[in-house]
């Protein structure tokens, strides 16, 4: 486009324009001379540059009124031949910003905005096009008039003027004249060269900073980029002025300025101590003012300057403005949480870069500020966090770990000031504050075994805790961060040490106390921690270790571990001993439900156990963290750690045994045994050691038992031997106590013999089903396929000599008991002899040995006892019942007493003992039968007869009732026991005949159901008998004798009305007949 | 009123026989984890590491024989056994051997246990009963040179050694034996000129055990009976009754006194553990735990005090760790 390329040419075709803007000062002139410019080359144009520039500059000058246009035009172009040229005398420069300046001054001929705009682009392009050593000139003192001139100037735009874009053009002419543009076109400043800048824009620095913050703090609706610009140039500008490597550097004294220049030189300012010190002051008012509005300006551009602002200052002032930081870390910390992602990585980084470069760690005065910060902010925090909302809560906590963060080493100083670890550690108490009201906690209860460990199932989580102060996770992951953090950073054993005097100190504070211990101790492992900067020295295992021994033994110590947690405290014996609870006002099981209105009293222990039930979740889950903190380590602590934590395994709360097995999921995992199961086999000795020296102590003992308890239901058989140790422990001190504690016992004999059962279990099942297998093929084999006339007149023989021996041809029938025994032991006889001679296994001795006792214990005065003693007596016969040899004798010792329960007591033991008599039966055969015949049966069955009516009668609600419950039991049972003792016929008649009236239609269903299955067992003893029995009652059809010789049939049971018998017998005479289908007929 | 008596610190349980011997090594430094040596009925010697409380190794070198005798050598890494296979074994523990390197064979068929006393670095004394009834033997270890053979006069009639202490006067160059006997004398012997210096007929039944504080010069010796028997050794090298206790119930199988003179502990037949005051036998506690006899009673030689331990071994194989220091 340059169509003139040398000066010659240019200076032709320009002349005519210059000469005629210079006669006439009008917009179209300076049109015309912009016009040729346009075509002149960059370099003629430097050359002409100040002919031309003349008539522009005479055009602003022109006296009279100024007529905005040419004004405005002028400027124009005057930017453009700037822009196209360089300035190259010092004077020339001056003289131009003194013009343009002058274009702006106000009064009351103001010019226009877009005037306005022209002249600061061209101050921005005479700025910009002066080189180096040009403009270097222009900061001299004497030109200080000048140059404040602008700036006012300059300010007063930004300030007052209402268009954005003037304000910010404004601004960033600014910025390029104090010399902090951000344009490649400027070299950086010298050192000195930055010195005397900044000796001459300090006089501006009150100036500067003030309309600075007035334009940051000005309306809202200015929107942000002016906002924006003011902050960046007044962190340059204060930047400049206080930088600490400058003010290090100024003089002692004022430097003397030559004598002409003396009005000048009391303009200058001497950045002596003293003013920077007023300054900062100053300074810092206006910065909090600042802080406080952007940094929760709407728009996040603002947001992330005041972190560069933040960022800058702290580089270069951290000594000269130490006081406004206060206000500077508390918004630099409060953006982490910015809700914009730029502010809040960028804030990261800002911290990040703050930590790195130590600039807290070197700086006394920053670390007292920030100290200081944590001091009231750690003294507001309970207030605040009972007041504010939760997003409120969630900055302030970010706040707090902020400071923290950015403490980082120095932790360590703001901690060995009492009252500042004081003030931390009351707030966190008081903030970590748990919701102890809920009555479901307490009322939550493990029942049974169904607390068994499923592998992997429950990783060692946390349970969800209810504050007071707060409900959302995202804060109590801060106060969380908050612990780690100070952990960290700070003095284990100081910290500890602390907070475990608070842990002493109240019950008020234990549980919060131990959450921050343990949160401290994983701090302290650096688990879980998110910092901005290293430790120098991490603790090494050796101090956490001591640390974590002394919090155990803190935790399990017996004060703090066996807190009351609920009502019942360990026995479930409470309704045989209602005496023990007397100052209570309800039984545990209704407590909390059904009581409408629970007295203060009552009201109160909910609150504590309540409270102590969390306490002792906060203590496991502790343990936990110890052992996931130490890792193999902890394997040396499970000595005392272990038998502890499985005590609270098999505690009756949900949560606490909840909480338990998470630990111990911890624990085995933290100790590298794969699995729960394998860290309690591998550690049982420790545990054994416990529970035998827990049950030398009354007191204890209860604990043992549910420690022992547990063990059984988390191991398996190899722990044999070392329970077999204990149980003999167990079974000594039960002899000594059969009174007070039978009951806890009892609960450990019977997860003993469950235990033994499961361990055991398949090689007494197998043994069992080849009995029964056996059992039955003899029953079944000698049943013939078809009756021949020849089989009748056997049949007939045999039963004549059946009835000789009844009546009384054998001579004593006293000895058929003993006679008895003997062959009918016979079905297995190798068993027995290799059994006699080889000594019983461990666990079938341990069986018998509990059966012994079980003998003492079955006629004991609570029910409660006599039901437990059954149940462990059914598993003991089952344990037992391969070694025949053994079982006998035992069951002979038993029977007595399991006669007396049968017959005499109440009837939920008769049902439990009817059980234990079915189990028994099907062990030990035929042993039982003359036994059974003779002590039992006669008062089953009247029993069976005199309820009979009863349940006949009954509605619907009978099902319900214990009554019902055991003429079901001994129906359903009856059947099998005549099978398996292979009963006689008296006895099956009088248990027919007991049974036959349950086979009305008048009885509930369940009840004919069960009579029915008796007859269906009868059918398996003595199918023919049966038959007989049945077509007694009633026969559906008559018999036509095979021979005419023989009488004709005649059968009770026929021609009879149909009765509420009928549908029944008729049912069992089609099963019997379906029974003994085939070619074979019933018999005559 | 007293205090109810306190509960073991631990029980140590594995040893699946009953155990007869204990010796404690704790003195190592302190990556060197204390240990205890068991030695038991099943021939077995157990090294119980006391940090864990568990069995390191087993050491088997008594062909299943009963180990009745325990004693280091120095460190805890040499260890003399002696079992009822009528052998002294001596054992290389160092980095986890576990070599027997020498056995001296006993001819002696009785249960007396050897006694051990170090006359320099690197040289022990050892007492054992002899191939004749009455007889003791010293050697001289290692190298298994005999010493001499301590012979009572003719027609004593003491009977069987039952038990033996090799004792020295602090520095003192002159190895002194004190031995008890199957009529329940102590016998106080002179290693240099075999000859007996002075002899005390403490019990009416076999001397089962006895221990003597070369200090206050008094001894302490233990029988089958219901008594306990302190004597006294006066400048003349004369053994005297000083004064007897009796007991409740009868047996004595082991006495120990505690390292700094202070407590006696004895083994009892009673299942129970007797802790006196050496000074005037005042009776301190009565430990109860074992449901049998006790075997034998030892204690730590750790340098700490507070970490210092008495261990009891019992036929009911267990060994029950109690630490009696923080309590008396």
């Amino acid at each position: 486009m340059a169509v003139f390329d040398t000066p010659r040419d240019a200076f032709g075709a320009l002349r005519p324009a210059c000469v005629q803007l210079t006669r006439v000062q009008t917009a179209e002139n300076v049109c015309r001379l912009a016009a040729r410019l346009a075509a002149v080359s960059g370099p003629a144009l430097q050359e002409l540059q100040e002919y031309v520039l003349f008539p522009l500059r005479f055009a602003l000058r022109a006296p009279g009124p100024r007529r905005e246009r040419v004004v405005e035009s002028a400027v124009r172009c005057i930017t453009s031949v700037l822009a196209a040229t360089a300035v190259r005398r010092p004077e020339l420069l001056q003289e131009l910003l003194s013009e343009l300046c002058a274009c702006l001054s106000p009064g009351p001929a103001a010019p226009a905005e877009d005037v306005k705009l022209a002249v600061i682009e061209a101050l921005r392009t005479l700025l910009h096009s002066a080189s180096g050593d040009v403009i270097v000139c222009l900061y001299q003192p004497r030109t200080l008039p000048l140059l404040g001139c602008a700036v006012s100037l300059l300010l007063r735009l930004a300030e007052r003027e209402r268009a954005k874009q003037l304000k910010v053009s404004a601004l960033n002419c600014l910025q390029v004249l104090v010399l902090q543009c951000e344009c490649q076109e400027h070299q950086p400043l010298g050192d000195d060269e930055a010195q005397r800048c900044g000796d001459l824009f300090a006089s501006f620095l009150p100036g500067i900073s003030i309309s600075l913050s007035r334009v940051v703090t000005g309306d809202i609706k200015q929107g942000h980029k002016p906002a924006v610009a003011a902050i960046r140039l007044f962190y340059l500008i204060v930047g400049l002025v206080m930088a600490d490597a400058q003010l290090a550097r100024v003089p002692k004294s004022k430097e003397k300025l030559p004598e002409k220049q003396s009005r000048i030189s009391e303009l200058i300012i001497h950045r002596g101590p003293d003013w920077s010190k007023s300054t900062a002051e100053n300074l810092s008012v206006l910065l909090s003012k600042m802080v406080e509005f952007s940094s929760v300006h709407p728009h996040w551009k603002v947001r992330l300057e005041l972190v560069e602002l933040v960022h800058h200052l702290l580089r270069n002032c951290s000594c000269s403005l130490a006081s406004s930081f206060t206000h500077l870390l508390k918004a630099l910390v409060g953006l982490v949480n910015d809700e914009s992602s730029e502010v809040q990585s960028r804030c990261n980084e800002v911290l990040q870069g703050i930590a790195e470069q130590r600039i807290i760690a070197q700086s006394r005065a920053l670390a007292d500020v920030l100290s200081e910060n944590l001091h009231s902010l750690a003294t507001a925090l309970p207030r605040l966090m009972s007041s504010q909302d939760d997003t409120g809560k969630v900055s302030t906590l970010s706040l707090l770990l902020g400071y923290l963060k950015l403490l980082g080493p120095k932790i360590n100083v703001v901690l060995n000031s009492t009252s500042h670890l004081c003030r931390l550690s009351k707030a966190l108490m008081q903030v970590l504050e748990l919701d102890v009201t809920d009555v479901k906690i307490v009322e939550d209860r493990r029942w049974g075994c169904e607390g068994s460990l499923q592998p992997g199932a429950q990783k060692g989580r946390c349970q969800r805790k209810y504050f007071r102060f707060f409900t959302e996770e995202k804060v109590f992951q801060l106060l969380q961060q908050v612990c780690r953090v100070l952990g960290y950073y700070g003095n284990l054993y100081l910290l500890v040490d602390h907070f475990m005097g608070l842990y002493s100190e109240s019950t008020m504070y234990r549980k919060q106390a131990a959450m921050v211990l343990n949160e401290l101790i994983a701090g302290a492992a650096g688990v879980g921690v998110d910092v901005l900067q290293e430790r120098e020295v991490s603790p090494s295992m050796d101090d956490l270790k001591g640390s974590i021994t002394s919090i155990l033994d803190e935790y399990t110590d017996q004060a703090n571990w066996y807190l009351i947690t609920s009502i019942d405290t360990e026995e479930v014996s409470h309704e045989q001993h209602p005496v023990h609870h007397a100052g209570l006002p309800a039984r545990p099981g209704g407590m909390c439900s059904t009581i409408l209105l629970p007295s203060p009293e009552l009201h109160a222990t909910t609150r504590t156990m309540n409270s102590n039930i969390w306490q002792m979740c906060i203590q496991l889950e502790g343990v936990g963290c110890f052992a996931a903190v130490l890792g193999m380590e902890f394997r040396l602590l499970l000595l005392t750690a272990l038998y502890p934590v499985l005590e609270k395994a098999g505690d009756k709360t949900l949560l606490i045994s909840e909480a338990a097995l998470g630990t111990l999921a911890d624990m085995s995992e933290a100790c590298g045994y794969g699995s729960v199961r394998r860290l309690i086999n591998d550690n049982s000795d420790y545990l054994v050691n416990g529970i035998s020296l827990g049950l030398r102590q009354l007191a204890q003992q209860p604990r043992a038992s549910r420690v022992l308890d547990t063990m059984l239901r988390h191991s398996d058989a190899s722990l044999l031997p070392l329970v077999e140790d204990v149980i003999q422990d167990v079974l000594s001190t039960l002899d000594q106590c059969y009174n007070s504690q039978a009951s806890t016992f009892l609960g450990v004999l019977h997860s003993l013999m469950s235990a033994l059962v499961q361990w055991f279990g398949s090689s007494c099942s197998e043994e069992q089903q080849q009995q029964s297998t056996e059992c039955q093929g003899r029953t079944s084999s000698p049943r013939p396929q078809a009756v021949t006339t020849r089989d009748m007149e056997q049949f007939f023989l045999n039963y004549i000599r059946q009835k000789q021996i009844a009546e009384g041809d054998v001579p004593d029938s006293e000895d058929e008991e003993a006679d008895e025994a003997p062959p009918l032991a016979k079905p297995e006889p190798n068993n027995c002899e290799t059994e006699a001679a080889a000594p019983l296994p461990s666990h079938a001795q341990l069986a018998k040995d509990v059966l012994g006792r079980c003998i003492h214990l079955l006629s004991d005065r609570s029910l409660h006892v006599r039901l437990k003693v059954l149940d462990v007596l059914e598993l003991c016969v089952t344990v037992l019942h391969p070694h025949r040899n053994h079982l006998l004798p035992m069951a002979h010792r038993v029977w007595p007493a399991l006669v007396t329960r049968l017959i005499s007591d109440d009837p939920l033991a008769v049902l439990r003992a009817f059980k234990v008599l079915c189990t028994l039966a099907q062990k030990c055969g035929d042993f039982l039968k003359p036994r059974f015949s003779r002590d039992v049966l006669p008062k089953l069955t009247s029993s069976l007869l005199s309820q009979a009516p009863a349940s006949a009668r009954a509605g619907p609600v009978y099902t319900h009732t214990l009554a019902f419950k055991v003429q079901l039991a001994v129906l359903q049972g009856l059947g099998s026991l005549c099978e398996k003792l292979d009963m006689g016929r008296s006895d099956l008649n009088e248990v027919a005949d007991a049974c036959l009236i349950y086979l009305s239609a008048k009885q509930p269903r369940k009840l004919q159901e069960a009579a029915q299955s008796v007859f269906l067992h009868l059918m398996a003893v003595d199918p023919d008998w049966t038959w007989l029995l049945l077509t007694e009652t009633c026969c559906p059809h008559g018999y036509e004798p095979p021979h005419t010789s023989l009488h004709p049939v005649k059968l009770g049971g026929m021609g009879r009305q149909r009765n509420e018998l009928t549908d029944n017998v008729l049912l069992l005479l089609e099963r019997l007949r379906q029974r003994e289908s085939g070619a074979q007929e019933p018999p005559p | 009123m007293a205090l109810p008596p306190p509960d073991p610190q631990f029980v140590l349980r594995g040893t699946s026989a009953a155990v007869h011997t204990l010796h404690f090594s704790c003195g190592g430094q302190e990556p060197d984890v204390p240990v205890l040596f068991s030695g038991s009925e099943n021939g077995l010697i157990h090294v119980w590491n006391l940090k864990t409380h568990r069995v390191d190794t087993a050491l088997d070198g008594h062909g299943r024989k009963s180990v009745y005798c325990v004693e280091t050598m120095g460190g805890k890494n040499r260890l003399l056994s002696q079992g009822r296979d009528q052998r002294i074994c001596l054992w290389d523990l160092a980095e986890g051997r576990t070599a027997v390197m020498d056995s001296v064979f006993m001819e002696n068929v009785g249960f007396c246990r050897c006694s051990l006393l170090m006359v320099a670095q690197g040289r022990w004394l050892m007492a054992m009963a002899a191939k004749a009834l009455e007889e003791v033997q010293v050697l001289e270890l290692p190298s298994k040179t005999s010493v001499c053979t301590l012979k009572p006069e003719a027609g004593a009639k003491l009977g069987m050694p039952m038990c033996l202490k090799l004792w020295q006067l602090s520095g003192g160059s002159q190895p002194l034996l004190l031995a008890g006997y199957e009529d329940g004398s102590v016998v106080l012997w002179n290693l240099s000129m075999g000859k007996a210096l002075s002899q005390l007929a403490c019990h009416q039944e076999p001397v089962m055990s006895l221990d003597f504080d070369s200090e206050k010069a008094k001894g302490i010796s233990g029988s089958s009976e219901k008594v306990l028997s302190i004597w006294s050794l006066n400048e003349q090298q004369n053994l005297q009754v000083y004064k007897t206790h009796n007991l409740v119930n009868a047996g004595i199988s082991d006495i120990t006194i505690r390292p700094d003179k202070k407590i006696v502990a004895t083994a009892g037949w009673d299942h129970r553990i007797r802790i006196f005051g050496w000074k005037k036998l005042k009776p301190l506690a009565v430990l109860d735990y074992h449901t049998a006899t006790v075997h034998c009673v030892s204690f730590s030689n750790h340098k700490n005090p507070r970490e210092r331990l008495l261990a009891a071994g019992s036929k009911d194989h267990r060994i029950s760790i109690w630490s009696i220091y923080t309590q008396t």
